[in-house]
């Protein structure tokens, strides 16, 4: 894949146009005043008919689970089954992703909003609950008829989520648990409707690192659970993120996602990360694209010294660089689309290293957008401003850059 | 019941316009195209009565290959088929040779209601429509705001200084669509990509019939594209804010504008 097709140009103009009349007149109030995204989201989701596709897609694995169930397989054979086969899953990819970019020309924030809903908290019910808790909880937040949060990461404990992970969960004994910790940083916590709760079992005798972890499903008003006012930031105000509390929070034990603790395989872990991390590069597409268009415009604009100052060699160093990193990155986006549709998907040193140079791209790409702009670009009135300060969280959320590295790094040296 | 829908694609509305080398033209080569607006609201208005029961919308534009991507978005939207007249010598045709064209499509289709935008984005003629229903023998309404379908079709049309009209047209008959008589929809990511399957029937000049139509039936020849040079008739005002404020208002009281 070399180019978008002619279908991918249609979605890209729909998806535009939507931006354009719904999201850039409410930018302001988004960015800067307090008028949380979902309303807006919700909108764009039902108006492209991703909801109804939610809904067919969910029924099918339901209904291969419960096939499966009853014919005595067990449900990861179904769903192996249903993954079969590579037809339209590009095409798929490319619809999941094309969103992201248009919307992040603009409102990176209400991306982020929309996939830890959407790509985090109903993914990880669909891929680790049993079915009842799929059709209780994850169906809903699959058709943003409710917000999801996912929360893991801790004041104590970020890149290394499990190793200092505080949470607790003590068993009952009676079928219930009892549910402590505090959560930062958390993507809709201020307004989630249903959230992953991840925390450690609490196994007196054994170590903590070792004892075991348990995603447990939380509903908004539950007795002991706080959720925070949105928290102040950098950028992404669009996002509102928050602190969770929890003080002996007591939960039956069908809210224990899946059943039971969760197996400490990595390659699940994985997939939710490669996913997350080309989700990644298609936002810095759309930060990187906008910024460029910008700035080409400015540059041909803004006069000094008798001449546009695109005539001036240091600022046409500046949009070479930008065009090169937007033709990377574009290529990035079009290798996960084109590695979907050939059903091998990418591997997760790949997506880590497609989120490390995109993520660094976009904030340099942003920043030096802001210096064309000069102090116009320094000004809130002008969306450079915006977008720097939004395309510096690529570098630490979803993995910080160091970790990144790592995980390239480690791939490479893993290889016989 | 079947609805025929006239689409023009145009200049997006964002594209830069330049004249061509021979001042005939704008530089088309490099821009990006869209539907004429007027045209997204007839369409809306085919699929508003599509949604309400059983219609079938036939969208259809002339015009070379880009074109495919306005009908695939029709398509998108909800349209069930497009025809799509590529040749390039319709291309070449003026406003009579474009109806022309549409009448023999209309004739072959036989639809009971044709819709149209009530003008074009870029060439501002207004003139396809009504010459289309002249050449059907057709009655018809234009600067149409809004419709309603029963064994007529009663149109609400706009007149000078927001009146409103509201005339009945027995069918078949023809509506020439106004901007702003609808919400138009978006086309859902289904939809688009099953519109990927919808029929598009390619046809040239020759397949219709048509031959008073293209470039050697043009009556009215463009003379010369040009853009306006810039008018010595505006006058900066300078010097510091209560000045320029002085100064307007005695510009204003000279030019008796109040």
């Amino acid at each position: 894949m070399i180019e978008w097709s002619e279908q991918h140009l249609m979605i890209r103009d729909t998806v535009k146009r939507f931006v354009d009349e719904e999201i850039v007149p409410n930018l302001e109030a988004l960015e800067h005043g307090d008028m949380p995204p979902y309303d807006i989201l919700r909108k764009l989701i039902q108006t492209f008919g991703m909801d109804e596709m939610a809904r067919a897609r969910f029924a099918k694995q339901i209904a291969a689970e419960k096939a499966g169930s009853a014919s005595g397989k067990k449900d990861r054979g179904a769903k192996k089954e249903e993954s079969q086969g590579s037809d339209g899953r590009g095409d798929a990819t490319a619809m999941s992703l094309i969103p992201i970019i248009e919307i992040c020309r603009y409102c990176p924030g209400m991306v982020t909003a929309m996939g830890v809903s959407l790509g985090l908290t109903s993914a990880a019910i669909m891929s680790k609950g049993t079915t009842e808790q799929k059709e209780r909880w994850a169906l809903d937040l699959m058709t943003f008829d409710k917000v999801g949060a996912w929360a893991i990461t801790e004041p104590g404990s970020g890149s290394d989520a499990f190793g200092s992970m505080k949470s607790t969960a003590v068993d009952n004994g009676d079928g219930t648990y009892t549910l402590n910790g505090n959560k930062t940083f958390i993507t809709n916590g201020p307004y989630a409707d249903t959230i992953v709760f991840i925390c450690k079992l609490d196994e007196p005798g054994v170590d903590p690192k070792d004892r075991k972890i348990m995603n447990f499903i939380l509903e908004k008003g539950m007795e002991g659970l706080t959720q925070t006012q949105p928290m102040r930031k950098m950028g992404l105000h669009s996002s509102p993120t928050g602190e969770l509390f929890l003080s002996d929070v007591v939960v039956s034990k069908d809210h224990l996602l899946g059943g039971k603790p969760v197996e400490r395989s990595k390659s699940g872990a994985k997939d939710t990360f490669s996913m997350e991390r080309s989700g990644v590069a298609a936002m810095a597409l759309g930060m990187i694209e906008r910024c460029l268009e910008l700035s080409l415009k400015y540059a041909k604009e803004r006069v000094q010294f008798g001449k546009p100052i695109g005539e001036f060699q240091l600022i046409q160093e500046k949009l070479a660089r930008m065009e090169v990193a937007r033709i990377n990155v574009e290529n990035m986006v079009f290798r996960t689309i084109e590695g979907a549709e050939l059903g091998r998907g990418i591997t997760f040193a790949e997506a880590s290293a497609m989120k490390l140079y995109s993520a660094r791209a976009a904030v340099e790409v942003a920043m030096e957008a802001v210096q064309i702009y000069g102090g116009n670009g320094y000004m809130s009135e002008y969306l450079v401003e915006q977008l720097a300060r939004d395309a510096k969280v690529l570098q630490i959320y979803a993995g910080t850059d160091e970790i990144q590295i790592s995980a390239i790094a480690r791939d490479l040296l893993s290889r016989p | 019941m079947k609805v025929m829908v006239c689409l023009k694609q145009v200049p997006h509305q964002d594209a830069r316009l330049d004249v061509n080398a021979d001042g005939t033209w704008i530089q088309d080569g490099n821009i990006k195209f869209e539907i004429n607006s007027y045209d997204t609201y007839a369409l809306e208005e085919a699929l508003k009565i599509k949604d309400a029961g059983e219609a079938d919308v036939v969208v259809v534009s002339i015009g070379p290959d880009r074109v495919t991507q306005a009908l695939r978005t029709a398509l998108g939207m909800g349209a069930d088929r497009a025809i799509h007249v590529k040749d390039d010598d319709a291309d070449l045709s003026d406003t009579l040779g474009c109806a022309k064209i549409l009448a023999a499509i209309a004739k072959e289709e036989n639809p009971d209601i044709v819709f149209t935008g009530f003008m074009s984005d870029d060439g501002n003629f207004s003139a396809v429509a009504p010459m289309l229903a002249e050449l059907l023998d057709l009655p018809s309404a234009t600067g149409v705001l809004s419709v309603e379908v029963g064994d007529s079709l009663k149109c609400e049309r706009e007149l000078e200084g927001g009146a409103l009209e509201v005339v009945e047209l027995p069918k078949p008959c023809l509506a020439a669509i106004q901007t702003g008589a609808n919400q138009v929809r978006y086309a859902s990511l289904k939809g688009i990509m099953q519109a990927k399957k919808k029929p598009v029937d390619v046809k040239t000049m020759a397949d219709l019939g048509v031959s008073d139509a293209g470039a050697g039936a043009v009556k009215a020849k463009i003379e010369k594209v040009y853009v306006p040079p810039k008018g010595d008739s505006a006058e900066i005002l300078s010097g510091s804010t209560d000045e320029i404020v002085g100064q307007l208002v005695t510009k204003i009281k000279e030019l008796g504008v109040l």
